[in-house]
């Protein structure tokens, strides 16, 4: 017999025993040994597979994406540039606006960085008083910083630091009763402007109270309530909500009353941004340090809260 | 011959076998191409080979299912040896052979688990008829495949 047949016969004869071994005796040790041998080896052929398959089946989103990512990189360059010439603006006007307030003798506002933070919980038995937040001293953040909320492009204003932590922090809602914020009201139309200063007080409801409107305002529903910029803690114009009815004025009292709706469904939030205050050292920008040398002097009393 | 060359077709062939079982059968019909690559290998290098690659790819096709372990590999074990024999009988070496072995080693392949499910499993696992008719066409088809890829040399160069 050829050597080659031969060999063939002792090769086939040897799977053959292995074969029906394996066949005959599935449970015994040895065979469900060399099973898992033969999985643990051959497997990952069928795994990886599978994840490289996978990958080739992402590729057609995969370019669609790209092709969509090019064209909105390109239209991002545009409003960089657009952003750039706003930038340069902007900052000729800081530069300006601190060498008024240089030669008027006013304090510069205080410089405030952002931190964004996830909110952690909210409790169902304080639904409109407070929320916990992911942030804390370690990230800068101090007592009374102002908290705002995303809404479409814009930000809102929520509340302010109560209590803070290793890392994470309180954020008294302004819905909360404690809570109450200098605020004014302005209409949408730029024909007939006006602005009303009050006091923004929470309910521990949806809506917020605004009191101290002069009887004499005109106030209608749907004007903006923004914040006023004789409130220590949150910027000036920062969005609030907008007016949702307005109570009619009471003989008694020297003042009227407006509900207003927030513009930012607290419960709704994900992530919010608190502004700590800056650093002297980061805040001084060296153009603005040699037009407004005496900002960051001291602190204004926080009045309206 | 080139081992690296075999041991890259042997893990292909298990990756293409997956995928295309898993992705491209239509109604369970899915072309047996380790069995088309146990007839080819066969074909190229002689009956050795070709039950090596057709025990360990039958013992790879064991572990992706869950019936008899050790069913494929004999089967494909067999294929390869049926095939490496008779190419002193018959020349392989042309698409028409091989086409014609792989068309009846994929009923015999399939009669052949059918009968060791009655032996060791004491049921005929039938294939079904669609994978019965079908399926042997569709391994001749992928024989071409196999053939315009991989063409053996001709059968004088190895007598």
């Amino acid at each position: 017999m050829h050597r080659e047949a031969r060999i063939a016969n002792y090769v086939l004869a040897a799977y053959t025993v292995l074969a029906l071994t394996m066949l005959s005796l599935p449970l015994t040790a040895p065979v469900l040994k060399l099973k898992a041998c033969v999985t643990y080896v051959l497997n990952p052929v069928a795994y990886y597979g599978a994840k490289g398959s996978d990958r080739f089946a992402d590729v057609p989103a995969n370019i669609k994406d790209l092709l969509a990512a090019d064209s909105e990189n390109r239209d991002l360059r545009e409003k960089v540039k657009q952003a750039q010439w706003a930038r340069a603006e902007a900052d000729s006007l800081k530069i300006e606006n601190g060498r008024l307030r240089a030669e008027l003798g006013l304090k510069a506002p205080q410089v405030r960085s952002p931190v964004w933070a996830h909110v952690m919980e909210r409790d169902p038995l304080h639904w409109y008083g407070s929320i916990m937040i992911d942030a804390g001293k370690n990230q800068g953040l101090e007592i009374s910083a102002p908290v705002l909320g995303q809404v479409g492009e814009g930000l809102v204003a929520i509340g302010r630091v109560v209590a803070v932590r290793a890392n994470s922090a309180t954020v008294l809602l302004l819905t909360d009763p404690l809570s109450s914020l200098a605020a004014y009201a302005t209409s949408a139309s730029t024909d007939n402007p006006k602005s009303f200063e009050g006091l923004l007080q929470g309910q521990n409801r949806a809506r917020m109270l605004m009191n101290y409107l002069n009887p004499d305002a005109l106030v209608a529903k749907g004007d903006m309530v923004y914040t006023s910029p004789t409130s220590a803690t949150f910027p000036p114009d920062v969005l609030i909500g907008t007016v949702a009815q307005i109570y009619p004025p009471d003989q008694e009292l020297a003042f009227q009353s407006a509900g207003v709706a927030p513009a930012a469904d607290a419960s709704r939030l994900k992530e919010v941004m608190i502004l700590k205050p800056q650093s002297e050292a980061a805040a001084e920008a060296p153009k603005l340090s040699q037009v407004a040398p005496e900002s960051q002097d001291g602190e204004t009393p926080e009045s309206s809260q | 011959m080139n081992l690296l060359k075999l041991a890259a077709v042997f893990v292909a062939a298990m990756a293409a076998q997956w995928w295309w079982s898993t992705h491209l059968s239509i109604a369970g019909v899915a072309p047996q191409l380790l069995l088309v690559l146990t007839v080819a290998t066969a074909a190229r290098y002689g009956p050795l080979w070709a039950m090596s690659c057709g025990f360990f790819w039958g013992l790879f096709l064991d572990i992706l299912g869950a019936r008899l372990f050790g069913a494929n590999a004999l089967a494909l074990t067999l294929v390869g040896f049926t095939t490496g024999s008779v190419r002193r009988q018959i020349d392989v070496a042309g698409l028409g052979p091989q086409c014609l072995l792989s068309f009846s080693m994929t009923w015999a392949y399939f009669i052949l688990i059918g009968l060791l499910g009655t032996v060791f499993a004491k049921t005929f696992l039938w294939v079904g008829w669609p994978v019965f008719i079908f399926d042997p066409i569709y391994n001749c088809l992928m024989t071409v495949v196999v053939f315009a890829a991989w063409a053996p040399p001709r059968w004088d160069h190895h007598r």
